[in-house]
């Protein structure tokens, strides 16, 4: 089943190749995770989506305390419920590869960490970011008064223009200044 | 500003978009973009003052962004500025529908706010805005879309301010079409290669990026269809073929690549820390395989081509002890310098081989290129990864970028989520204690330093001096058994002993240095680390020179054949530095790891101490290094070492570690790994083979040299072989003026020191720019505060205005009726000046005695009225009014009368006066008076002319100015009067019949009703 599901055609696949950072090889291999976690209905429909659990489901993905971020920041679905189209996926997997540039990393990462979606980082973002690096449980949370000091020494140093956020450009200033960022922004299948 | 925020009852996302223009939203934006626009903004016409002030505050939040915005913006920001203003408006709309629209109506906006450069000229915009705009979730998608995309990488323009503010659908559709257009435009007018990684850098999802792609494609085959030519063609054919090429390189790199899944497996459980060993580790690999390939082409195939056996003396067979002793039997082999013959290969029908110059260059080319390659890597390592530690780093960069998503394995990812939260609580425990330790305290850190310092320095040297005597031992031992020139195994194993030595060394004390982190308190863990590699550094390098003076100096007057016997030792010291290696990460992690889980507890899993395992690599380079002059095929060993070392750490850190307990800067630590490999490893190694070849003479027994002074002489000895054949004078000229010439090394040098010097000051101006920018960010981000607060305040008291529009207006009212009561009293003060006591309320006819000071009665009265009334003006405008109350000339009085009709002319004031009047139907004389002294004011207000030139008459002449006085009081009497209501009309005309004295003022009474009468005819 494998075989009749990675069939690509050329002509995308070279499309693919050129809009992405992936190389035919993962293009490939991509797409043939891809058609696993399709069901057989699926197959028929010209762009299938695959549901959101069923890509968290993929190993890369499992452990991930920010995996529905993820799912959330590259789905185009309308109902906005995660799930990915092919091309989605293939969107997610370049923004994490190798070779994507520091620039698509920290947007992408900007706006997983951005859990409203409003564009910039405030104390709300930053306290579930805490709360998903640490774990979200009771007894591993850090306590309310932790949480404040620690969610102002972020702001205090990462906040440059002083308006109580971290945006865009603030938060891609911070990651300039590390530069383990690049390789551990990574997923590779 | 987090206070602001909370006053605004959500997130300013507005304000924010100024920054966060760029951020695509596109992935969720459809439905997302419909919420965001429809939340704040997008309804925003019957909303309550808070939206109103959000929507205001963001509105002056534009401006600083509106200057240096591109031209598209200012554009878009005209109509977008009328919508405001009838957002504005909007809330007005409750008075505004009383009164009927006046042309200047927009000019209380202008007082209000032309102090921030706020211009509204579209006031029409109110009439012709529908209601509800709700820009469509397409649209707003994908404007977003290329918002994002122009920051990202295309347009180096100003960035728009324009937000999501709730710009009309077709402003949108506007933006995106221009932006979209210019987007293709500069995308067409790229080369293929350019272009199609200027597409894929941008931040957009794939459809999107489908979608300019093909834009673009279409655009660009349209262009060429018209000017299709045969080079163009061909051009695009080879770029073509080019890309198809590089991206089967990529693929093939990508194939090839050695231990890909096992990276991957490392890299899920341990995250990119560990990965960077091995990552090290293999480049290592790549090196020694670069260096075995070169070797074994260039030296040893021709060598094996003319000589395929080994001239081996009779007696010495191989007994399986040279595996770890390289002598004996291998003593004869190609595998060391003495292999090596010095002819010139190639008689009878091959073609001519000169070995000597063979072995040279190649040794030569290689450890250029190793020095060139180590350069690059290093100075793009430095570019890339160092960052300067800033001190000032602590938490943030952990949160926001330390998360390694390459972590997949579940375990992992708990203990990092585990280690990562114990390092967070303590490194905010760190912050509260913060506080500087008393002297005491510090002196003792200090001894503490400097006795592990100085303890660690002396081991180094005196490890590196009983290296020295060990050696001294060993060569007295060599020499006696040679004289006796019986090679029993014994002997043989004998030479094993100085490696042995040398390897535990380099095992133990390391182990014994990190016992040192006990008692030394780094303020910083990575200055731990550093200390840990300086003094590991200092200890193999010193050895290491040891080793290498014994050899320089001892060996190479000792022994008939030096170079073999240096290059025996070498390769005894590689593989007794594997076995240490191996026996290492026994002891070292898997007896620990056993201790720690089944013995004591307290100790727990170790870790894999990346650092002391890739300078355990840097140490076995850097012997290889040296080795490569003496010992040609040494890289073949090392290449075995490494390709089992790979699968050995692999397994005992599978087996045995658990994942670093602190996110290290791998990058970082990656950088300074890379420089210690090239500053001590390999320039000490370069040194050591450059002064073997310029120097030392080599052994006159054996090897390519024999015979030679030194080794460069093989090179003299060429190029005068050269200096006959014509072809190749150049060569020769190159040799002596170039190579051999000390002027060129001073010239060159002197223009290297003058190169660094001017970068040195380029980075120093480039630092100092840095700081300047830094400064500006935060005085940009101060600016906006301020102005934020600026229109909060602002936004606040029309708020209030708003709110308390009753209180305000009884306020007002209340302080109007005081004025005119001020008004009266100075005016009756003067008329009772005159005598005249019993006129004191409504009858003005005993003030006609008075022939000078009525009409200073009358100014008076005039500027107290419009002390009140600039008063109310002051009080709703929120700034001092200019005017004052002193003046009593005639200039004041024009003064004050303009300052009234300005103030009336504001429809506010024009609005609560009328409440006023239809509220107060009083009877009373007084109230009646002060209706007749307002209707008066309006009267005058609405006949500025008239005004004008009746001031100056009353002051001129005050003759006159009994009649006069006496028509103005009939005149506003009557209106008044008509204003409350007609019933009141009769009476007050019987009244002033009574009243007059004269026809005339009764005559203007009546022309002045009528007049009235019109006017108010024309208003309703």
């Amino acid at each position: 089943m494998g075989t009749t599901a990675s069939q690509l055609r050329k002509d995308l696949l070279s499309e693919y190749q050129e809009l992405t950072f992936l190389t035919k090889q993962e293009i490939i291999l991509a797409h043939k995770r891809f058609s696993e976690l399709l069901s057989k209905e699926d197959r028929n429909i010209p762009t299938p989506r695959v549901p959101m659990e069923k890509v968290l489901s993929l190993p890369e993905l499992k452990s991930n305390p920010f995996r529905k971020r993820i799912c959330h920041v590259f789905s185009t679905s309308d109902m906005k419920d995660g799930s990915l189209t092919f091309e989605d996926f293939l969107d997610l997997l370049s923004a994490f590869s190798d070779s994507a540039t520091l620039e698509i990393k920290s947007h992408y990462a900007f706006r997983i960490f951005d859990f409203d979606d409003d564009g910039t980082l405030d104390g709300g973002d930053l306290e579930k970011l805490v709360n998903c690096l640490t774990g979200e449980t009771d007894d591993t949370r850090l306590t309310t008064e932790e949480m404040r000091q620690l969610i102002s020494n972020i702001l205090e140093e990462s906040d440059i223009d002083k308006d109580g956020t971290v945006n865009l450009s603030e938060f891609q200033h911070v990651i300039s200044r590390s530069p383990d960022f690049v390789s551990s922004f990574k997923i590779v299948l | 500003m987090s206070h602001y925020n909370n006053t605004g009852g959500y997130n300013n996302t507005a304000y924010h978009d100024s920054d966060t223009l760029e951020i695509d939203r596109s992935p969720s934006r459809k439905s997302q973009s419909q919420s965001h626009h429809s939340n704040p903004h997008g309804n925003p016409y019957p909303r309550d003052d808070g939206a109103a002030g959000e929507r205001g505050r963001s509105d002056l939040l534009q401006l600083p962004g509106g200057v240096q915005s591109s031209y598209d913006d200012a554009q878009e920001r005209v109509p977008w500025g009328g919508w405001q203003e009838g957002s504005w408006r909007g809330r007005d709309s409750i008075p505004m529908g009383l009164l009927p629209p006046r042309s200047e109506s927009p000019r209380w906006q202008q007082h209000d706010l032309n102090h921030s450069g706020y211009q509204i000229d579209q006031a029409t915009h109110y009439d012709t805005m529908p209601p509800v705009r709700l820009p469509s979730a397409t649209s707003g998608h994908v404007s977003m879309r290329f918002r994002g995309s122009r920051k990202m990488s295309l347009f180096p323009v100003g960035e728009a301010a324009l937000g999501n503010l709730g710009l009309s659908e077709d402003d949108i559709r506007n933006e995106m079409e221009n932006e979209e257009h210019n987007l293709v435009q500069e995308l067409v007018a790229m080369s293929t290669r350019d272009r199609i990684k200027a597409i894929r850098d941008l931040p957009m999802s794939f459809d999107d990026k489908k979608h300019i792609r093909g834009q673009v494609l279409a655009l660009k085959s349209f262009k060429k269809s018209r000017q299709l030519n045969c080079f163009s063609d061909c051009s695009t054919t080879v770029s073509l073929a080019f890309r198809r090429c590089g991206a089967n390189m990529t693929l093939a790199r990508q194939t090839l690549e050695l231990w890909r899944g096992t990276m991957k497996e490392v890299e899920g459980k341990f995250g990119t820390g560990v990965l960077s060993y091995f990552k090290f580790l293999k480049w290592l690999l790549m090196f020694n395989i670069f260096s075995f390939l070169v070797n074994f082409g260039f030296i040893t195939i021709p060598q094996l081509i003319y000589h395929p056996t080994p001239d081996i003396p009779a007696g010495v067979s191989f007994r399986g002890l040279e595996i770890l002793t390289g002598a004996g039997y291998f003593s004869h082999t190609v595998m060391y310098y003495g292999g090596y013959s010095n002819k010139t290969q190639g008689t009878g029908g091959w073609p001519e081989y000169n070995m000597q110059l063979a072995y040279f260059f190649t040794i030569a080319a290689y450890m250029v290129l190793c020095g060139a390659a180590l350069i690059y890597s290093m100075a793009s390592s430095f570019r890339k990864k160092y960052v300067l530690a800033d001190s000032g780093l602590g938490g943030a960069w952990q949160l926001l970028c330390s998360w390694d998503f390459s972590v997949t394995n579940e375990k992992a990812v708990r203990q990092r989520k585990n280690n990562l939260r114990i390092q967070l609580k303590e490194s905010l425990s760190e912050k509260v204690q913060v506080a500087l330790l008393p002297l005491t305290e510090r002196l003792k850190h200090y001894g503490v330093f400097l006795g592990t310092w100085l303890l660690s320095t002396g081991m180094a040297l005196g490890c590196g001096a009983s290296v020295y005597f060990l050696c001294q031992y060993d060569t007295s031992r060599t020499r006696k058994s040679a004289d006796k020139a019986s090679g029993s195994l014994l002997e043989e194993a004998a030479t094993l002993l100085l490696p042995f030595v040398v390897s535990l060394i380099n095992l133990v004390v390391p182990l014994f240095y990190s016992l040192f982190k006990k008692i030394e308190h780094y303020s910083n863990p990575r200055m731990q680390v550093y200390a840990i590699i300086v003094r590991n550094v200092i200890l193999k390098m010193s050895i290491l020179a040891i080793l290498c003076y014994y050899w320089m100096k001892d060996v190479a007057n000792t022994f008939s054949c030096w170079e073999s016997i240096v290059g025996q030792a070498l390769y005894r010291l590689v593989i007794m530095d594997f076995l240490f290696v191996m026996l290492g990460s026994f002891f070292g992690e898997f007896l620990s790891n056993v201790i720690g889980t089944k013995c004591i507890q307290s100790l727990g899993v170790p870790e894999f101490d990346v650092a002391r395992n890739v300078l355990d690599l840097i140490y076995a380079q850097t012997l290889a290094w040296i080795g490569i002059y003496f010992s040609p095929l040494l890289p073949v060993i090392q290449i075995i070492k490494f390709f089992i070392l790979f699968y050995l750490k692999k397994v005992s850190l599978t087996q045995n570690c658990q994942p670093p307990r602190r996110a290290g800067r791998a990058a970082q630590m990656q950088t300074i790994f890379i420089a210690i490999l090239f500053f001590p490893s390999f320039v000490g190694a370069l040194s050591m083979v450059a002064y073997t070849v310029w120097t030392l003479p080599p052994s006159d027994k054996c090897g390519p040299f024999r015979g030679l002074n030194t080794t460069f002489s093989a090179i003299q000895i060429w190029m005068d072989d050269l200096n006959g054949v014509d072809a190749f004078q150049w060569t020769v000229w190159i040799y002596q003026h170039v190579i051999r010439s000390e002027i060129f090394y001073f010239l060159v040098s002197l223009i290297i020191l003058v190169f660094i010097y001017i970068f040195r000051q380029i980075t120093q101006g480039r630092q100092l720019l840095i700081i300047l920018l830094r400064q500006q960010i935060v005085n940009e981000g101060k600016d906006k505060a301020f102005l934020l607060e600026k229109l909060q305040t602002l936004q606040k008291s029309k708020q209030n205005k708003q709110k308390k529009k009753k209180q305000v207006r009884k306020r007002q009212e209340n302080e109007s009726s005081t004025g005119m009561q001020q008004a009266l009293i100075a005016r009756q003060r003067l008329e009772q000046e005159n005598g005249d006591s019993s006129s004191s309320f409504g009858v003005p006819m005993p003030s006609g005695h008075s022939v000078s000071t009525t009409s200073s009665a009358m100014m008076q009265a005039m500027l107290a009225r419009q002390y009140a009334e600039d008063q109310d003006v002051a009080s709703y405008r929120g700034v001092p009014f200019p005017a004052d109350q002193t003046p009593a000339s005639s200039s004041a009085l024009i003064q004050a009368m303009q300052a009234r009709q300005r103030a009336e002319s504001q429809n506010e004031d024009e609005f609560y006066r009328a409440p006023v009047q239809s509220q107060n139907p009083v009877n009373a004389l007084p109230s009646a008076m002060i209706q007749v002294m307002q209707a008066r004011q309006r009267a005058e207000s609405e006949q500025e002319e008239d005004e004008f030139y009746r001031a100056p008459i009353h002051s001129e002449h005050p003759v006159s100015s009994t009649s006069s006085a006496m028509i103005q009081v009939m005149q506003a009497r009557q209106r008044a009067e008509e204003e409350e209501s007609e019933c009141y009309r009769a009476p007050a005309s019987s009244q002033h019949p009574d009243a007059s004295g004269t026809g005339s003022a009764l005559i203007q009474a009546m022309l002045a009703r009528q007049q009235v009468e019109e006017e108010y005819g024309d208003r309703y």
